[in-house]
């Protein structure tokens, strides 16, 4: 049944846009706190009139995930009932992670918007996918929730390309994520920045853990409170001001550039020796090999990932309380970077004693 | 002629020419005033010109001629048209005079030009009287102290200058806006909102500045500095102020918000460049501390990482041991006895102190590991815990959540199958419920949606409206201080122009003059009028006159030809055709006639013109002064021709 899928779906809003380059938030089922529309209303690019228009965008707010689809209302429509709009966008906010998904099921909303040019109808089309799984689409046939897996979009992101963008220096990427630390990437594209980090988190494959990722974040203040209160993320921004703001990140990836710099606060904690050089060389070499897709290649990562997790868990076993202590590894004189790393992901693992 | 006469002879007395006073028309000069009037004007109008010639006409007659003829050469030279010799001068008759000095007057410089010429306000006024002030005292020579005249020993004396020291005055400043009590220096009075009491406790400026010479410095500082701030916000105010629509007070207030952000940042990115490794130095970490010393705003505690509180902590702990070393070590030093040992003594003992101290260092390094390792691991660890705790409120509210749905699906459980009917039932019942009230909802919120986009369109003309208003508000600001400007420069204009012609002399009266010559000008018109007519009128007869001849001309063509026919054959037509003939020519002679006779009434009114301007050229007396002359120049030349033979 579709049961315990469909309680994933918190809202779905209306925003629009008029002649007057006036945005307004005009509908919303069931309803919307007032701070996350605020934000809303900030990723939705309707409101920075000189950009172009992004037809999908997604983000993370508060472990709230939210997807916008724009769409500019061409002439001849139903939509001349709402005479002066001349874009709208439809937010769906929900509590998982699946960005094709909820695409195929704005785009779906939008065309009945555009067709009957009331909400009256999205909301019956909302309603069925809620209770049912099920919406008939005008277009080609319906859509089935089940037809969206959640496996299938973590691994739509393509870790082959970042790996071809930045080669070796993946390796930092991986550590950073073994070890939960602060990734902030900057791209001013909001469609790259969204393709790019959505495949970061496939790194740790083992904690499949996509809560980390927040895709589109900007420089307000009630979105970087929400950072600080996470201990490890995937953050990215447009605004290329974020590069001064060293209070945010470990890591720091321009991407345009394709620079990759730790903070000086971090680099003691992400210091890397040859067991990353070799967990690095493996990385390459499988994204190199032309014959191997992606799935593959997150897959040769998490078999080594978890080689190195099997031999902390077997450290903890022989220690009390199976909680590893500094004492442990230095017993075992691994050179002092692998000594280190292995620390700091006992402590990531929630392995370390305290 | 009696007009232009007069103007020529107060011109001609105004060069400095001496005209007698009975003397009221150009008929009336002799040769020699009119030489004298020549040369003046010629000196008037180029000094270079008439600076070789004589105002007075020689004596002797070969002279006069050669002064004659350099006058005529001179006035030739500036450019008079008309036919100018010695015998302009000599044997002069009135029509060439008058036109000569017509020319000569009309090239006189104007004099006035230059005072008309730049209407100067009361500061160039006062410059100009400064400025004649100085040039006076530059020109007076210097003279030794002991010399001077105490008239001059004021000007001359290096007592009074100055270097220009100034100080600043404290003003009340509720001489614009009551109520405020802005006092520099003084103490607080009485919360007294009227500025008399403080008027009396403040000294005038005069009294302020501890030198007496600093004061007008003072004044001039002072209101140079209030001349440039009013105008500073006068310009700011007019440009971005009234775009902004806010009141003068609003947009102050908004400035001050907006320049103590700026402040705010650039304080946070100074004290966030500095790094926050172990061991800081440099003036980020003074900053840093400084700020906190403020009061600890919440703003900077952000910027400080989590981590940092053991830096900071490690920190201060760390001053302390090296200060506690050089305790040590100033205590050892003082220990050191100063008396005579012997040398070896001295080295064991330094050595001694050497190893402890060394001792001491490994000691201090070590505890600094283990205190950094100890750092590191408590850090770990909270991100660890802190990781933990996440989780765990996660899942518990998760956890929460599914207990909560599980309990309830037990409690329907028994009755499965009808239960799940009916919730299936309850579930469509209410989507379709929640689908209407959507649907009444709907109605509710387009109109209001609707009005609320017509509002703010309102909205938006209006203020397209008010900024075009603003901006029209703006160019009559603008008008109104071009127009206040030019009429305080009108005024200033017209009272300096009030005064000079108050002082200008009343000799000759302009508006007389100026009546005569609007008067002239009519007359000439109304006869430029009446000569149009008159051509024209002569010109329709003249038309009429060809049109008749040529009538004329024909009908006899016509006639003859036709009575000539006949005549051949009847002897009464023959008659008629010679009646005829004789007619036509009689009538050609008496028209003849009649064009003679206006062709010698013509000639005649011609000659009797050049009668009169003839009988005006004086020309028997200036005959006879000729050959009166000549006879001179005569005996002259004899007289000289005797003179080189006896030499």
């Amino acid at each position: 049944m579709a049961a315990p899928e469909t309680q994933l779906m918190l809202s779905v809003g209306l925003i629009e846009k008029d002649v007057n380059a006036d945005t307004l938030w005009v509908w919303c089922y069931p309803s919307v706190s007032a701070e996350l529309r605020e934000v809303l209303l900030s990723k939705c690019c309707l409101r920075q009139d000189s950009r172009g228009l992004h037809t999908f965008v997604f983000g993370q707010f508060r472990r709230t995930w939210y997807y916008i689809s724009t769409v500019e209302v061409q002439e001849p429509t139903a939509l001349k009932k709402v005479q002066f709009v001349t874009h709208f966008s439809i937010v769906v906010t929900t509590k998982d992670f699946n960005p094709e998904k909820y695409a195929a099921f704005s785009r779906v909303l939008c065309r009945m918007y555009i067709k009957h040019g009331s909400p009256v109808k999205m909301m019956e089309g909302y309603i069925a996918v809620l209770t049912k799984g099920v919406c008939q689409s005008d277009e080609n046939g319906s859509f089935l929730i089940k037809d969206y897996d959640v496996r299938k979009a973590y691994l739509a992101g393509s870790v082959k390309d970042v790996v071809s963008q930045f080669g070796m220096e993946t390796i930092i990427l991986y550590t950073a994520l073994m070890l939960k630390k602060r990734i902030v990437v900057h791209h001013p594209q909001v469609e790259a920045l969204l393709e790019f980090t959505r495949a970061l988190p496939a790194l740790t494959w083992h904690r499949k853990d996509w809560s980390i990722l927040h895709p589109y974040v900007h420089l307000t203040d009630s979105e970087l409170e929400n950072l600080r209160t996470c201990t490890g993320y995937v953050a990215g921004f447009v605004d290329p001001e974020v590069s001064n703001r060293s209070d945010l990140f470990d890591v720091y990836v321009n991407l345009p550039d394709s620079e990759i710099t730790i903070s000086q606060s971090a680099k003691e904690a992400m210091s890397m020796g040859k067991l990353h050089k070799d967990i690095g060389l493996v990385i390459v070499q499988s994204a190199e090999n032309a014959d191997r897709t992606d799935g593959q290649i997150i897959k040769d990562i998490s078999i080594k990932t978890r080689e190195i997790l099997a031999n902390l868990a077997s450290l903890a076993e022989e220690c009390e309380n199976s909680k590893i202590t500094l004492e442990t590894l230095k017993q075992r004189h691994f050179p002092p970077a692998t000594e280190n790393f292995l620390f700091h992901l006992a402590a990531a693992e929630q392995l370390l004693k305290i | 002629m009696d007009e232009v006469d007069k103007i020529l002879i107060h011109s001609l007395r105004q060069t400095g020419t001496d005209v007698g006073k009975d003397v009221q028309s150009v008929k009336h000069f002799t040769s020699e005033l009119i030489v004298e009037a020549v040369v003046r004007c010629l000196r008037v109008i180029d000094p270079a010109l008439g600076s070789g010639l004589c105002p007075s006409l020689p004596p002797g007659m070969s002279a006069r001629f050669r002064v004659g003829m350099s006058l005529a050469q001179a006035c030739q030279d500036l450019g008079y048209k008309g036919e100018i010799g010695y015998q302009t001068f000599l044997y002069s008759n009135e029509p060439e005079i008058r036109s000569l000095l017509m020319f000569l007057v009309e090239k006189l410089p104007r004099e006035s030009a230059e005072a008309s010429d730049q209407p100067a306000g009361k500061s160039a006024l006062l410059q100009k009287s400064i400025a004649a002030q100085i040039k006076a005292q530059l020109a007076l020579p210097w003279l030794s102290p002991s010399c001077r005249l105490p008239l001059l020993c004021k000007t001359q004396n290096p007592g009074p200058s100055h270097s220009f020291h100034s100080q600043t005055l404290s003003l009340p400043h509720c001489l614009k806006v009551p109520g405020k009590k802005q006092l520099k220096g003084k103490p607080q009075n009485t919360q007294d909102p009227h500025n008399l009491l403080s008027l009396d406790f403040l000294p005038p400026v005069t009294a302020q500045p501890s030198q007496h010479a600093s004061v007008p410095a003072s004044l001039l500082e002072q209101h140079a500095g209030e001349l440039s701030a009013a105008q500073e916000w006068e310009n700011e105010w007019n440009s971005q102020g009234l775009l902004s629509r806010l009141t003068p007070e609003e947009y102050r207030s908004r400035k001050r918000a907006r320049l103590q952000k700026r402040i705010e940042e650039q304080l946070r990115t100074a004290a966030q460049t500095r790094p926050d490794t172990l061991g800081a130095h440099g003036s980020g970490s003074d900053l840093t501390e400084l700020l906190q010393s403020f009061g600890g705003s919440p703003l900077i505690g952000d910027i400080l990482a989590k981590g940092t509180r053991f830096t900071h902590t490690e920190k201060f702990t760390f001053t302390e041991e090296p200060e506690k070393a050089a305790k040590q070590m100033a205590a050892a030093a003082n220990s050191l006895p100063s008396s005579h040992q012997s040398e070896e003594d001295l080295q064991a003992r330094q050595q001694e102190e050497l190893a402890s101290l060394q001792q001491q260092l490994q000691q201090l390094s070590l505890s600094l590991e283990e205190v950094g390792g100890d750092m590191r691991q408590l850090t770990v660890s909270i991100h660890q815990v802190s990781d933990e705790l996440k989780q765990k409120e996660l899942s518990n509210t998760e956890e929460e959540d599914s207990v909560r749905v599980k309990k309830q699906t037990i409690y329907l459980l028994p009755d499965g199958e009808n239960n799940l009917a009916k919730l299936q039932a309850l579930v469509e019942g209410s989507a379709e419920r929640v689908v209407n009230l959507a649907a009444q909802w709907e109605k509710h919120r387009a109109p209001l949606i609707d009005e609320h986009r017509r509002l703010k369109e309102l909205c938006s003309n209006q203020e397209i409206e008010s900024s075009r208003k603003l901006s029209e508000i703006k160019e009559l600001h603008e008008k109104i201080s071009q127009s206040a400007e030019e009429a305080k420069k009108k005024e200033g204009l017209y009272k300096q122009l009030i005064t000079e012609f108050e002082n200008l002399p009343k000799d000759i009266s302009r508006s007389a003059y100026t009546a005569r010559i609007l008067e002239i000008v009519g007359n000439i018109r109304k006869q430029k009028e009446e000569i149009t007519k008159i051509l024209s009128d002569t010109k329709e007869l003249q038309k009429e006159i060809n049109s008749l001849t040529g009538k004329l001309d024909r009908t006899f063509a016509v006639t003859d030809e036709l009575v000539f026919k006949d005549a051949k054959k009847d002897e009464s037509v023959r008659k008629s055709y010679k009646y005829l003939a004789a007619l036509h020519e009689n009538c050609t002679q008496l028209i003849q006639t009649i064009e003679d006779t206006g062709t010698i009434m013509r000639e005649i009114r011609d000659l009797e013109e050049q009668i009169d301007t003839e009988n005006g050229k004086k020309t028997v007396s200036n005959l006879e002064k000729i050959l009166e002359d000549y006879k001179a120049i005569r005996q002259e030349n004899s007289a000289l021709a005797a003179k080189i033979r006896e030499a």
